[in-house]
């Protein structure tokens, strides 16, 4: 029974991923650009935490690639940035899962802060730097919409029973 | 463990794209798939669009058609004068021995995605590697200059936009040709001249055009306007800012500029040099060398004086053409001394049809002055 629950729906969690690529480069207002969540990471973060068995760090890895190529950075560079988020967000999953909401997005907050913060050193060894601390925002909004994705995601996978 | 890994391995992969070519084919695999998600992400704007002209209404399309007409009227009597005026142009630059002015093909471009990262101005366009986009390839929009191709993917390609605060391009001012160089500084609608002297004849609502010396960007395409020169005595040079003529972040419809093989500089090289060598023989005829160049030269462009071609291909200076050797006018090749070769009579232009030209950007760059990224 439960090898076959195990395959089930997992391509939900793909879906998912794929939408969150395309809202990592949907087109949005000049003043919101600066704010675009990290889309990609608080999937992975929520996958990570739901299912580690799973979705992973080679995920991430994968994932970040895809995002290079988007975004036309460096291959690598992103994937670098979503391995250590969920590496984090693995590393703290057992602390994380007993938080309250409010704390996990405290937590959430401090580990984009720190990849948004690596992402800034690689961009500078790149040669495009960033010229302010700006690039800390993204964070800020997507440990405020943390709450938001975890219920939602977690309604969908109850619903669905994606395991 | 694994962290470990895939960090070396995310690190070597970087290290690797920085430096070698070596991933070009499987980032160019990827996008084909991934760079769907941008025109995915356009699509609402899109049917929009669609809809919008669906139900428009239709004194609205009466009064647009209207004003089309009008604009296509005055640009049509614009044009009547530019013919004229091209003809006249290309007879003085015969009469004084100089290269011929090479009029650019141009190709329409669509943009399908604004890069997601606020701090570098890119944008994504729906031409790619096999449409016959090179890299480092000019961008205009109706007004003016907005940038090059920095990143060539199958169907799709990068262009960086001039306001990016690791683009400059080499400007001279239209009104008294003085030099400068525009940098980009992150605002869509700004871009400063850097070192200029405080005594440069520079003033507010000066037009600057590309110089075409930085051998990237055609000359004579206009840039920017000039916006205030401010004299601070504290500073060393002028503070001059511009707002570039182009519409930066509103286009929608963007031209590919398809130009001639050959920088400007070489250009102005061969013309220099054909100087030289007149000067060398007393004023006798000089024999222009022909140069293989792309098949888009319009036929109003050349007639020249002599047209012979050298015995032995210019096959150093230019990079190889396919087909379409064309009567150019009076453009000898830099390594040969024109004068002294008698050649065979060149055979006549193999007709100028669907040849894409294979125009190699060159190698540097001085233009961009960060890195790739």
């Amino acid at each position: 029974m439960v090898g076959a629950t195990a395959s089930r729906n997992g391509w939900m969690v793909w879906l998912t991923f794929a939408i969150g690529l395309l809202l990592s480069v949907s087109p949005l207002p000049q003043f919101m650009e600066i704010l675009r969540p990290l889309w990609l990471a608080l999937l992975l973060a929520f996958w990570a935490l739901a299912m580690p068995q799973k979705v992973g760090m080679v995920t991430a890895w994968c994932l970040g690639l895809a995002e290079d190529v988007l975004y036309g950075t460096l291959l690598g560079q992103n994937a670098l940035i979503l391995t250590l988020i969920t590496y984090l967000v693995l590393a703290l999953q057992q602390r994380l899962r007993m938080f309250p909401m409010w704390q996990q997005s405290l937590v959430i907050l401090v580990i984009f802060g720190l990849a948004q913060l690596v992402q800034l050193w690689l961009s500078a060894l790149t040669g495009n730097r960033q010229p302010t601390l700006a690039l800390v925002l993204p964070a800020l909004v997507s440990a405020l919409l943390w709450p938001w994705i975890s219920y939602g995601l977690r309604g969908l996978r109850r619903r669905y029973k994606i395991n | 463990m694994r962290l470990l890994v895939l960090v070396v391995l995310s690190v070597a992969l970087m290290v690797v794209d920085a430096r070698f070519t070596l991933f070009k084919p499987v980032r160019s695999q990827m996008s084909l798939v991934l760079m769907q998600s941008y025109w995915i992400t356009d699509l609402p704007q899109r049917l929009w669009q669609g809809v919008a002209s669906q139900f428009g209404s239709r004194t609205e399309l009466v009064a647009e058609n209207e004003k089309l007409k009008t604009e296509n009227l005055l640009l049509q009597g614009r044009m009547q004068k530019l013919a004229a005026l091209t003809e006249q142009n290309v007879r003085l630059r015969e009469l004084l021995n100089s290269s011929a002015l090479v009029n650019e093909k141009v190709e329409v471009a669509e943009l399908i995605g604004m890069d997601p990262n606020p701090f570098t101005h890119r944008i994504i366009i729906n031409k790619g590697e096999r449409d016959g986009v090179v890299l480092g390839q000019p961008v205009l929009d109706a007004r003016g200059l907005m940038g090059q191709v920095v990143e060539l993917m199958p169907y799709t390609s990068r262009v960086l936009l001039l306001t990016d605060t690791t683009h400059s391009i080499p400007v001279q001012v239209n009104r008294n040709g003085l030099r400068a160089i525009a940098s980009g500084t992150g605002n869509p609608e700004r871009l400063e001249l850097r070192h200029v002297a405080d005594t440069a004849d520079i003033k507010e609502g000066d037009l600057l055009v590309s110089s075409g010396l930085g051998q990237r960007f055609p000359a004579g395409y206009p840039v920017a306007t000039v916006k205030e020169v401010i004299h601070d005595s504290g500073q060393p040079f002028a503070i001059v800012r511009a707002v570039p003529t182009a519409a930066l972040n509103r286009s929608r419809y963007l031209l590919l500029v398809f130009t001639d093989g050959r920088t400007a500089e070489e250009r102005a090289n061969d013309a220099a040099q054909a100087q030289e060598a007149l000067d060398q023989h007393g004023g006798g005829p000089i024999i222009p060398a022909t140069v293989p160049k792309p098949a888009i030269v319009p036929a109003a462009v050349a007639a020249p004086v002599t047209p012979v071609a050298p015995a032995t291909a210019p096959a150093a200076t230019t990079p190889p053409k396919p087909a379409a050797t064309h009567p150019a006018a009076a453009k000898p090749v830099a390594s040969k001394p024109p004068a002294t070769q008698p050649a065979a009579a060149k055979p006549p232009a193999t007709p100028p049809a669907a040849v894409k030209p294979a125009a190699k950007p060159p190698v540097s760059a001085p233009a961009i002055t960060g890195g790739r990224e």
